[in-house]
């Protein structure tokens, strides 16, 4: 199917760009440099390597998402190439997620190189081999997708600078809309504000669910079904978000 | 898709389309009312002013626009259809291809596009790239390539899936003399296969020398449409006579004027009539005809008699 | 030219240096730096952390144990309350900052109360680390002198899983120091009869000997003081005393051996003493 083609070619393209490798070099030698870092604490070293390290990883995969995805459509439709991809015979949403599992395969990529490395880091450092840190990289694996397809939605009707600014935004909020549960109690009899405030809250993205930094650093036990919820969530929000961007982009002339 | 006898290989017709300026609400009519008739086989020459519409149009048949109105149809098939555009190879103005492929690696992802083998593409993209004459070139990045070599290695990828209709948009702009007889020769060769030919362009000299049909776009209107001989045979505008062996006397007598030409007349006469009986005239007069050549008129002044 | 233009470099970069040497040396950043501003509470760091909160609270304690090992900062301690209360915010499982910061308010600013406030924080926020009950009623023994406090503190670190048992007896030198004798003696009737390790049994022992000692003596005091009432005099020893009837038996110390009676006094002494009670 030519969605593969595309997909393929997407990451061909990603993994030859010098600033996709400067990402991930970067972010591995932050995750290692949490050595330093954990010298400098009393008492529980290892929690400080995995939280600074975790941390690192996390931050750069979230820079390579959000760069790469804002400039993946954008630069098609600004170079016109994509006049020579949707001339041939292939439809407006095999195009747009072959871009969307392009990226997720240089994603993927990335993460898992980061991880490997990391994970021989932790096992000499510390000498022991924790599963659950694979755990959270698949959670990170999600919301870096919830990420892309967010980056992908914009890139395809607006520029660079608007797509990044909505998508770090959307990054940011989704991992503070967790408050609003918080708060909620407020509007008890409001039935309107109420209709309102839960239509917003649902249709953002709840990124903090994806984020199991907490439970790996403090070794509690893992809750599979809440897990589960967080994954099947990510993916219909995913799906959305993608079905959006297809009828956004089914529509557009190509000038 | 099935090929019927009578089948157009381009039927287009009532196209119409207009864009939004962003801010105000004001519509530009771009294309009022498009028809075209391509017919399986032949070379067809789209001819129009800057800003006519001649991309838009192109844009609408491989749908990169939607048009607002009108029918599309390439070898019967509606062109809503993917399925239209499997047999249509397509060379964009301005090409501008992945700049980190190599030209044999864009040919094999352009036959993916197509759903074609890889070895099929394989096979195809190695004799694309002889044609094209960029063989040698096929594994330098295209981010390397002349714009000349873009401008190949574009029509080799529009030639990936052996269409039966090849679109190109301003194929010869940018081509210096060689390049531009290549492409023509091109051209040629592939009608020879039996493929049809829609191609746009302002230089009227190279049209002129291929072309079986020609579309005369002005303001988003088809203003003329029809063969080439017929446009100019109906065009003829005078006939050029030269001969010897008649006295000046008898020329200035039916009041002739005329040119000397070494040491023969030369005669440009109106029409046919008046030529006619200037023959007879010259024959009355046992005058020498060397030869007697009608004057067409190139399709520069066609198409310019069209702007006026 | 290029050569010209890397000597003229160089050039600045030594005048460039030349200038932050001269300005440093003006400023004494040391005093001059101020301590603690304002920093937002722990919900609202926990919030801005954006999914980063244990890496937050882990910074926050790298940078307090730097902050608060600079000695020559007079006024830093001016905010090491508010400080750790923003930590244990952030991340209310982690041991480290309730520790650290425990140790830092005691042995160096010398605050007990506010260490033990912090260790009782955290003793609320993980119900089954006996840790910070252990060390806040050690500060409270030792430091405070607050037995009573020592002990509930004492009684609570006990019933923690893997609690070692000396906070059991712990406790139970609590309730000695506050003078519950007999409260006391059930408590280490029962370590004796529980004990398994000689530290145990010699614990048990020494205490029931001093318990003993201490009741015994205020009861033959007491005694003494109502035979002076009523016959002008102390008893010339045990036996006149009971056989005044004023004692119903002579006692004897926990090992067994007699008292020694003090008829200027009338008190007891035994053959040996637990000085634990300073007076």
């Amino acid at each position: 199917m030519n969605l593969k083609a595309i997909a393929l070619n997407t990451f061909k393209e990603a993994v030859r760009n010098k600033v996709f490798y400067l990402l991930i070099v970067v972010g591995i030698l932050f995750a290692l440099s949490s050595q330093i870092m954990s010298m400098l604490t009393i008492g529980d070293k290892v929690r400080v390597l995995k939280d600074f390290g975790l941390a690192a990883i996390n931050f750069f995969c979230v820079l390579i998402a959000i760069f790469t995805g804002i400039n993946l459509v954008f630069k098609e439709i600004d170079k016109k190439t994509i006049y020579n991809i949707l001339s041939k015979p292939i439809s407006r949403s095999n195009f747009i997620l072959g871009k969307f599992f392009g990226l997720a395969l240089t994603l993927l990529v990335a993460l898992v190189s980061m991880g490997v490395i990391f994970y021989i880091f932790l096992l000499i450092s510390t000498g022991s081999f924790d599963i659950r840190i694979a755990v959270y990289f698949l959670m990170l694996y999600f919301e870096l997708l919830v990420i892309t397809a967010i980056s992908v939605l914009f890139s395809s009707f607006s520029t660079p600078i608007l797509s990044s600014i909505f998508t770090i935004g959307l990054y940011f909020i989704g991992h503070i809309v967790w408050t609003f549960n918080e708060f909620k109690h407020v509007l008890q009899d409001k039935a309107f504000e109420k209709i309102v405030a839960y239509s917003i809250y649902y249709i953002l993205p709840n990124l903090e669910k994806l984020n199991i930094k907490n439970i790996i650093v403090l070794n509690t036990p893992l809750d599979w079904t809440l897990l589960m919820n967080s994954v099947l969530y990510a993916v219909c929000y995913i799906s959305a978000v993608l079905i959006l961007a297809i009828l956004i982009f089914n529509k557009k002339d190509f000038q | 898709m099935r090929k019927e006898v009578n089948m157009k290989a381009l039927q287009i017709r009532n196209l119409k389309k207009s864009f939004r300026s962003n801010f105000l609400l004001k519509t530009y009519q771009i294309l009022k009312d498009i028809d075209i008739n391509v017919e399986e086989g032949e070379i067809y020459g789209f001819l129009g002013p800057n800003g006519a519409g001649k991309t838009t149009t192109i844009k609408c048949i491989l749908r990169l626009i939607y048009p607002d109105n009108g029918e599309i149809e390439i070898f019967g098939t509606p062109h809503s259809q993917l399925a239209s555009r499997k047999k249509v190879g397509y060379l964009p103005e301005h090409p501008y291809f992945y700049d980190y492929l190599t030209g044999k690696e864009l040919l094999l992802f352009t036959g993916r596009l197509f759903s074609i083998s890889p070895k099929e593409s394989a096979s195809r993209a190695d004799e694309l790239l002889r044609l094209v004459g960029l063989e040698n070139k096929k594994d330098l990045k295209l981010r390397k390539y002349s714009k000349g070599m873009i401008q190949r290695i574009g029509l080799a990828q529009s030639l990936i899936n052996d269409p039966d209709l090849v679109i190109l948009d301003e194929p010869f702009s940018g081509l210096d003399p060689i390049g531009r007889k290549e492409l023509r020769d091109i051209i040629l060769s592939l009608k020879g296969a039996g493929k049809t030919i829609f191609f746009s362009s302002h230089i009227l000299q190279d049209m002129e020398l291929i072309v079986d049909k020609v579309g005369i776009i002005q303001e988003g209107r088809i203003t003329r449409e029809g063969k080439l001989s017929e446009l100019i045979s109906h065009s003829v505008q005078s006939y050029e006579t030269l001969f010897s062996g008649l006295d000046e006397a008898i020329l200035k007598e039916h009041k002739i004027q005329f040119q000397l030409r070494d040491r023969n007349f030369l005669v440009v006469s109106p029409g046919k009539e008046e030529a006619n009986s200037l023959i007879q005239l010259i024959t009355a007069n046992k005058g020498n005809i060397i030869s007697v050549s009608p004057i067409k008129m190139t399709l520069e002044d066609i198409f310019l008699k069209e702007l006026k | 030219m290029r050569v010209k233009l890397t000597i003229f470099l160089i050039i600045l970069f030594l005048m460039v240096s030349y200038f932050q040497h001269q300005y440093d040396s003006r400023i004494n950043y040391y005093t001059e730096r101020e301590t603690f501003v304002a920093i937002p509470s722990g919900k609202t760091l926990k919030i801005l952390s954006f999914g980063y909160s244990n890496l937050m609270a882990d910074l926050l304690l790298i940078w307090s144990i730097q902050f608060y090992s600079s000695y020559h900062l007079s006024n830093r301690y001016d905010y090491i309350e508010h400080i750790f209360n923003v930590i244990t915010d952030i991340a209310p499982q982690y041991q480290e900052p309730y520790i650290v910061g425990s140790w830092i308010m005691a042995l160096e600013k010398k605050d007990y109360k506010m260490a033990i406030r912090l260790l009782n924080k955290g003793s609320r926020n993980m119900p089954d680390e006996y840790l910070f009950d252990y060390e806040a009623a050690y500060y409270s023994y030792k430091n405070l002198n607050d037995f009573e406090a020592a002990e509930k503190l004492f009684k609570r670190a006990s019933e923690k899983p893997n609690a070692p048992k000396l906070l059991a007896r712990s406790r139970a030198h609590m309730v000695y120091m506050q003078d519950d004798l007999d409260y006391a003696w059930s408590l280490w009737m029962d370590i004796a009869k529980n004990a398994k390790t000689i530290v145990e049994k010699d614990a048990a022992y020494n205490h029931l000997y001093q318990i003993k000692y201490e009741k015994d003596k205020k009861n033959i005091v007491k005694q003494s003081k109502r035979f002076k009432e009523k016959y002008g005099r102390y008893p010339r020893d045990l036996g006149e005393l009971l056989r005044a009837g004023f004692i119903k038996e002579i006692p004897a110390d926990y090992q067994g051996n007699q008292y020694t009676y003090n008829p200027v006094n009338g008190t007891i002494k035994a053959v040996k003493e637990f000085r634990w009670k300073k007076s």
